[in-house]
């Protein structure tokens, strides 16, 4: 541990990671309906918000970029923000972010090396079925833990299955022999 | 117009945005308009993606931006084209011409398209593409016929065996009033019958096979001549695996349905009725215990045949996924061994082996219990036969021969029935594989040649007007670009990765065509010069150099069709590259392996030099030809260039800037535009993009190399 914590003072000193200064970020919604940062004296119109570890620490290490795509800085954790900032950057957090949890697996048809499948997927309690097709099966239907599983279709849409245990028995009897 | 799927909360809804005729676009939810712009207060509207989704925004006049609406990912594409059309609008004042909206999903089933395929797979029309495929089959119809008739021929005289040999028994042997001569005519009848059958059977079904050998080579050399024809655009949108896959695999299948579904479908047919007759009117008490396990078989064949499969894909997987982290390891065990990981990569194979291994085992268990109860129960008919049979010839209802008969066609009767059951699924496959070789076949090439070209001597004057390209239409790379290059004159392309620089080129190559705006050659619209006589006046050298395997000769010929000795050495000594050659022990015959792997990356440079100046091109493109070379290696590269352009007109692109210190003028690409252009020193008074560069690089040469600009 010690060495790691050797190791990190090292490389922080050649580079500045270029952490946020929380009390200084004054996070905004634009009237275009936006999210806009001021940040010691510049005023970010549109800023793009990147989780650096999205499946891992979702709420921790997130990028800030202006609209030119130049990182701005790294939000260290989202629990240093204040609650009104802290809802406003969750907020665009989750309209960058969109992944659908699916709740039922209707269908499943293999078909020249596509699968195709019919989910009941939904968000904020809303539910609707989705029809998708999914290439490469071994990298894109994709275990992320021992109970959670991502499915990425060709458009480039991802919808998760939060517990594969809590899944009815048929869901799981038609995702089975795709769980690698 | 075109339907977006999420509100502005990322709730799911139904949404709306139009562009209308006073270049008003409004954005509605379920018919409620949530907002109106105006697409003449805007400068572009642009489409940006997220993780799973992405939004539509317009960048107004006084630089602000406006949200428009968001959606998931299955819309990204409606929305880009959208855009293109706003954006045709908001810098041309005119709406473009309509073009054809490629479908994404089928209209039927909601499903949506396989990559590169435009039909949907689960609801063609399956006996058009049939009846498609056979009409393509014509010129080989007459010789299957006759094959096929004759191969029915066999299958009835392979029939005639069991009949003879019920005579046999019950007429001569049971009876016991049969004479030798009797006995030897009818078991030479057999003889005859067998070996007649066999025969005819070999002679017509290589008839048969190498008709359907030159069907497939058919169709084969069809989808190869499109593929060569399509641009890169439409190439693009299918994988080089996929294409060999079109082109290799299923002509293969085709021509297995043909050799084999195909050809069977009718002698089985023929041979079930006959024996269905034969024995129906033999007995027709027996025939019907004959089928009774049918529907049981049937049905666990049906039901068992999507279970197993799925268990072996998913064997397949496990192989395929074992098979990936090997290739991986042993490619990287360089790497893996100087970060001293052998143990974990040890446990990461294993890991990934033991599961194979597992799921190998169940489905070999699973198999082993299912296979011998499958043909359990497809034998029942065989036993009820004999248990029934044998005691109707018992009490006298019945005689062995008969009984023999009977035993001995069953065979023929399951066959067909086995065969039944799998035939819908050879034919789907069969057929979803024609499908995918005529939409290559049937693909309209987007780069489409003229008709009457106006081959004009290039020489060498250039034009870019107005130009505007995206490879996504909703993202142009390249926007509004105007050069005029005079013949002879160097030109140099400068900017960042992804500025667009090797776009230009790929425009002035013709492999694609501009979105907006056009390209001239001496004042011709490159459209209007044919695609071969460009080719021929434009030599490029690409960074990445593709040899092909063969000789050295062949590589540099490859440049100019029916090229000389004399003309091959002096586009080697031009290209620097005719010393080394001479090196080799064959000489200009040396043979390269795939990919000229066994050249180094000057070597392979210098010979693609070569094949690029044989043609004396009077335009000569040189795209990042020397980057990925040594300092020493590209100095002399670089002498043989400076030979070479002398009279050419000669576009480069370069990220070391010192290569271009001899070119005419520079042009700097940024986002698409061109941002700067002049001479070196021009551009270096103007302190703009270029001196940046030019700064940012003498930084980074002060720790690895001098550059010289």
């Amino acid at each position: 541990m010690e060495n790691t914590n050797e190791a990190s003072r090292s490389l922080a000193s050649a580079i500045d990671i270029g952490f946020l200064d929380p009390k200084k970020a004054e996070f905004y919604v634009t009237a275009g309906g936006f999210t806009g940062l001021r940040y010691e004296g510049n005023d970010y119109k549109r800023i793009t918000l990147r989780r650096a570890f999205p499946i891992g620490k979702p709420s921790e290490y997130i990028s800030v970029a202006d609209k030119d795509n130049k990182e701005i800085g790294i939000i260290r954790s989202l629990a240093d923000l204040d609650k009104d900032q802290y809802e406003i950057v969750v907020a665009e957090l989750e309209k960058r972010y969109y992944s659908p949890t699916v709740y039922e697996v209707k269908s499943v048809k293999d078909k020249l090396g596509y699968v195709y499948m019919e989910l009941l997927v939904g968000k904020n309690g809303a539910t609707y079925t989705k029809n998708c097709a999914v290439k490469d099966v071994t990298r894109n239907i994709r275990l992320l833990s021992e109970d959670t599983l991502a499915i990425f279709d060709v458009d480039g849409n991802r919808y998760i299955v939060e517990s594969l245990s809590k899944l009815d028995k048929k869901s799981l009897k038609r995702l089975e022999p795709y769980l690698l | 117009m075109f339907n977006y799927d999420l509100d502005l909360s990322m709730n799911r809804a139904n949404g709306t945005v139009t562009f209308d005729e006073s270049g008003t676009i409004t954005s509605s939810i379920n018919g409620e308009v949530l907002l109106t712009l105006s697409a003449d207060n805007m400068t572009e509207l642009s489409v940006s993606g997220g993780v799973g989704c992405g939004f539509l925004y317009a960048t107004m006049k006084d630089e602000s931006e406006v949200l428009i609406c968001r959606f998931t990912m299955s819309v990204l594409k409606a929305a880009g084209e959208f855009c293109k059309v706003v954006n045709y609008y908001i810098n041309s004042k005119e709406f473009p011409k309509s073009e054809e909206k490629h479908k994404l999903v089928c209209e039927k089933c909601g499903r949506p398209f396989a990559e590169g395929i435009s039909v949907c797979l689960f609801c063609y029309d399956q006996m058009g593409v049939l009846k498609r495929a056979l009409m393509l089959l014509k010129p080989f119809a007459p010789k299957m016929i006759t094959a096929q008739l004759f191969l029915t021929l066999s299958q009835i005289l392979y029939l005639l065996v069991p009949l003879f040999s019920r005579m046999l028994i019950d007429d001569h042997l049971r009876t016991q009033t049969g004479t030798a001569m009797q006995v030897i005519i009818l078991a030479g009848a057999m003889f005859l019958a067998r070996g007649l059958g066999e025969l005819i059977y070999i002679i017509s079904s290589r008839v048969y096979n190498k008709c359907s050998i030159l069907y497939s080579n058919h169709l084969r050399v069809l989808a190869y001549e499109k593929i060569q024809k399509l641009s890169l655009n439409s190439l693009a949108k299918r994988t080089p695996g996929d294409l060999i896959r079109r082109v290799m695999e299923d002509t293969g299948t085709v021509r297995n349905f043909i050799s084999d579904a195909g050809r069977w479908a009718i002698e089985q047919m023929i041979v079930f009725v006959v024996v269905l007759i034969i024995l129906l009117v033999t007995n027709w008490r027996l025939t019907l215990l004959v089928f009774l396990p049918v529907p049981l078989v049937a049905f666990a064949l049906s039901r068992f045949r999507g279970f197993i499969r799925l268990r072996y894909e998913k064997q397949w997987r496990k192989n395929s996924k074992a098979h990936s982290i090997l290739h991986d390891i042993i490619r990287g065990i360089r790497t893996v061994k100087s970060f001293g990981k052998e143990e974990m990569e040890i446990e990461k194979f294993a890991k990934a082996t033991r599961e194979l291994a597992q799921v190998s085992s169940d489905n070999e268990a699973l198999w082993s219990l299912l296979f011998p109860t499958l043909l359990f129960f497809t034998g029942i008919g065989e036993f009820l036969i004999l248990y029934f049979g044998g005691r109707s010839v018992l009490g006298g209802g019945l005689t062995l021969g008969v009984l023999i008969q009977f035993t001995m066609y069953i065979g023929y009767i399951y066959g067909p029935l086995r065969w039944l059951v799998s035939f819908p699924r050879w034919l789907a496959d069969a057929t979803t594989s024609m499908v995918k070789l005529f939409e290559i076949i049937d693909e309209e090439p987007e780069i489409i040649a003229v008709e009457n070209p106006k081959n004009v001597p290039l020489e060498g004057k250039i034009t870019f007007e107005n130009v505007t390209f995206g490879y996504k239409s909703y993202e142009p790379v390249l926007k509004g670009i105007d050069i005029e290059i005079k013949p002879g004159e160097m030109i140099g392309l400068v900017g960042r990765s992804g500025a667009g620089k090797s776009t230009i080129i790929n425009l002035l190559l013709r492999l694609y065509d501009p979105n907006q705006g056009r390209i001239t050659i001496n004042g011709v619209d490159i459209r209007e010069i044919s695609p071969e006589y460009l080719h021929e006046n434009i030599g490029v050298v690409f960074q990445d150099t593709f040899l092909f395997h063969g000789t050295l000769y062949d590589n540099i010929a490859y440049g100019k069709e029916g090229a000389t000795p004399e003309q091959v050495i002096a586009a080697a000594k031009i290209a620097n590259a005719h010393d080394f050659i001479m090196q080799t022990s064959d000489g200009y015959n040396t043979i390269i392996g795939e990919n000229g792997y066994t050249l180094s990356g000057g070597e392979r440079q210098r010979i693609a030099i070569a094949r690029a100046i044989i043609k004396n091109p009077s335009i000569l493109i040189l795209d990042e030809a020397t980057s990925s070379l040594d300092v020493e290696t590209e100095s002399i590269i670089q002498e043989s260039l400076d030979r070479i352009v002398k009279g050419r007109t000669t576009i480069a692109i370069a990220h070391r800037l010192s290569t271009l210190k001899n070119a005419d003028r520079l042009f700097v690409i940024d986002g698409g535009k061109i941002a700067e252009y002049g001479t070196h020193f021009e551009l270096l008074k103007k302190k703009g993009i270029y001196y940046n560069l030019v700064m940012a690089q003498r930084k980074t040469s002060k720790i690895a190399e001098p550059v010289e600009v």
